[in-house]
């Protein structure tokens, strides 16, 4: 029996994270999780529980004091900034609580980014594009640059920038935080059709408890480390 | 990348603005103070040759002042063959040059006479040209042709006759009467109020020295050549008490004056670069220090750390290039209009009292000067972006995205 055909999309083992030698806060202590492919996961729990602190370390943004994260059965820990930086590029997605799309990008622009740095062709990212903005809904908003985009349109745009190179998996810190509650419902009924339809793993976060009810599995975090696993039957 | 980092640049339109701004003006006040320096040497070059000294001379080495070399070649002929077979050699000349007494019917005077080989000395300098009142001297004659400050102070009118006494080889005064002929005015009171011009061959008979002379002075085609054809005749003349040099070596002071202005230029220059490095460099901190979290956005997506420095050296080339691009254009416009219109100077006076010299130097380009710079600033501003971009290379992605 193969590890490789079972093992989960992701897997964190004993993961502590410890901030500034100095003041010893331990954010998280010892999370054991595992994330399957097709998930449609929320991350739940109280400010400064380590919600923010857990996304980054699986997404490797951040390195774990103790612990390690495999994805597909293989650590990547131990790689180094540039094989980091690479397995970003072709595995995972991100989208942030403050949008964060390039200022001097249009939409289109700033959708087709990962495709620039993979190196694809103008003419295929510019389909790409494209098709990821008419996923998300805003294939008439190519040409606008952010700052004549609303709030939620921009969450949207950002969206069709962590799906455009099919990453096997998107990392969403509290995507909803800055959008009134009718635009936020609506971003997650996007992300959900992405999910059920593209068949994209989801893992976010948030502590609003509408936005949880969405969720198909809750993972509780308290004081860093892991309260509860609920898996919804939706 | 290009088009990011393209975009990077005029993200911040009016700091961008300053900043091409202050190096293109920058650039351009150094191309504009390359130019006049080295049009102004060039000017000065060309009038103290042109109107005395010559590129190359030919005189005897055990002489005092080689300006006014005052020792005497019997037989200059060797040399003179030299420099008539010298394909560089444009014109040459023999010359005397002493000082004697000079009398009109009411006054006496000193005066430093030269004597020269009128048709030929056309050529080499442009004094013929100074000439407001009659005209240049002619071979085979007795004229004489002086500045109008001393024929002013000897009270003589062109037609009239004036006696040269000088010492003859033998020891014994010889003395001779010029009619005047032509008089002068170059606005320099060394050549208006001291200098005569005579015939040569008038000289050597009064001076009882038949084919004599103390110089000979020779124009080249390309003044470049100087040193060259100088060392080419002084090692075919040979050993002996009469030897080759270029210009240089007579108008010390010119070189003198030159090597003062290029350190100054050095200066200036090194200023300008820094305020440009330090606008350059301040400007990328400030763009960094508001860019973190974008930074912390691309290394998310996948961007490597080199990336991100690629990036930024990306938009500092493309701020200097279109930098360079406007103190260049900026600075030829200026040093063309200039270079039409001439530039007034009043540096004329400082230099009248030795040299004919013009209060408007007309502008050149120095290209090789001028590239210099512009691939200086160019440089300083790459080299101004490494530290910020350097250090936007070491950022770690989660804490970049913390920033606010
Ligand atoms: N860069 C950091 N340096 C020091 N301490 C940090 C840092 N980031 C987070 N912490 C601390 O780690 C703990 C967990 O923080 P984290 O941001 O992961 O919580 P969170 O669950 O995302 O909270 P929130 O819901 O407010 O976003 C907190 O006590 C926080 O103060
Ligand atoms: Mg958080």
């Amino acid at each position: 029996m193969s590890k490789h055909l079972h093992a989960p999309l992701v897997q964190t083992h004993g993961v502590e994270k410890v901030y500034a030698a100095a003041s010893k806060i331990a954010a998280l202590k010892g999370v054991d999780l595992i994330v399957e492919r097709g998930e449609f996961t929320a991350l739940a729990g109280p400010s400064g529980s380590g919600k923010s602190t857990l996304l980054n370390i699986i997404g490797t943004l951040d390195r774990p004091t103790k612990g390690t994260v495999s994805y597909d059965g293989k650590v990547i820990s131990t790689l180094d900034v540039d094989e980091l930086s690479d397995f970003r590029l072709h595995a995972l997605g991100f989208v942030f609580q403050s949008y964060n799309l390039i200022p001097v990008l249009t939409a289109a622009e700033n959708a087709e980014y990962p495709l620039v740095l993979q190196g694809v062709e103008p003419a295929k990212r510019r389909k790409l594009s494209h098709e990821a903005l008419k996923l998300v809904g805003l294939e008439h908003y190519a040409e606008r640059r952010p700052d004549m985009l609303s709030g939620g349109q921009q969450q949207r745009v950002a969206v069709a920038r962590a799906i455009i190179h099919r990453p096997s998996l998107i990392l969403a810190d509290e995507p909803t935080a800055n959008l009134d509650s009718k635009t936020g419902a609506q971003l997650l009924d996007l992300m959900e059709d992405l999910n059920k339809d593209h068949g994209i793993t989801f893992l976010f976060s948030s502590h609003d408890q509408a936005v949880l009810e969405r969720a198909r599995r809750v993972v509780r975090l308290q004081d860093g480390e892991l309260k509860a696993d609920e898996v919804r039957a939706r | 990348m290009l088009r990011l980092a393209w975009r990077n640049v005029w993200r911040n339109r009016r700091r961008s603005l300053i900043n091409v701004a202050a190096m293109g003006f920058g650039l351009a006040a150094i191309m504009f103070g390359q130019s006049m320096m080295r049009s102004l040497q060039y000017q000065l070059i060309e009038k103290a040759t042109g109107s005395f000294t010559g590129h190359v001379r030919v005189e005897r080495r055990d002489i005092d002042e080689p300006k006014f070399p005052d020792k005497f070649m019997t037989d200059p002929e060797p040399a003179a063959k030299l420099l008539a077979a010298d394909p560089r050699v444009l014109a040459w000349g023999r010359r005397i040059h002493l000082t004697g007494l000079i009398s009109s019917p009411n006054k006496s005077l000193g005066a430093l006479i030269c004597a020269v080989e009128p048709e030929k000395e056309k050529i080499i300098t442009d004094m013929a040209t100074y000439i407001k009142q009659g005209h240049y001297l002619e071979p085979g004659t007795k004229g004489i042709v002086m500045g109008h400050k001393i024929a002013g102070r000897l009270d003589v009118r062109l037609g009239e006759k004036v006696v040269l006494m000088a010492q003859a080889a033998d020891g014994s005064m010889g003395a001779e009467a010029f009619r005047l002929v032509g008089i002068h005015e170059t606005g320099s009171e060394s050549f208006d109020g001291q200098m005569v011009w005579v015939p040569l061959a008038a000289m050597q008979e009064l001076l009882v020295r038949p084919g004599q002379a103390n110089e000979l002075a020779a124009k080249l085609y390309d003044i470049e050549q100087a040193d060259a054809v100088a060392a080419d005749i002084d090692a075919k003349i040979g050993p002996g008490n009469v030897g080759a040099m270029s210009w240089k070596l007579i108008d010390k002071e010119i070189i003198g004056i030159q090597a003062f202005q290029d350190g100054m230029l050095t200066i200036i220059l090194g200023i300008v670069f820094a305020i440009v490095a330090l606008g350059i460099l301040n400007t990328q901190l400030m763009s960094l220090f508001e860019r973190v979290r974008e930074f912390g956005v691309l290394m998310a997506m996948g961007a490597r750390p080199r990336w991100i420095v690629r990036l930024l050296i990306m938009e500092s080339a493309l701020l200097g290039l279109v930098g360079t691009a406007l103190g260049l254009s900026v600075g030829s416009a200026l040093i063309a209009h200039f270079g039409r219109a001439g530039l007034f100077l009043p540096v004329g006076d400082a230099f009248k009292y030795f040299l004919p010299f013009p209060s408007v130097i007309f502008l050149r380009p120095s290209w090789w000067m001028h590239s210099f710079a512009c691939g200086t600033v160019f440089l300083v501003t790459l080299l101004a972006t490494l530290p910020p971009a350097l250090r936007a290379g070491r950022l770690k992605p989660s804490e970049a995205l913390r920033h606010v």
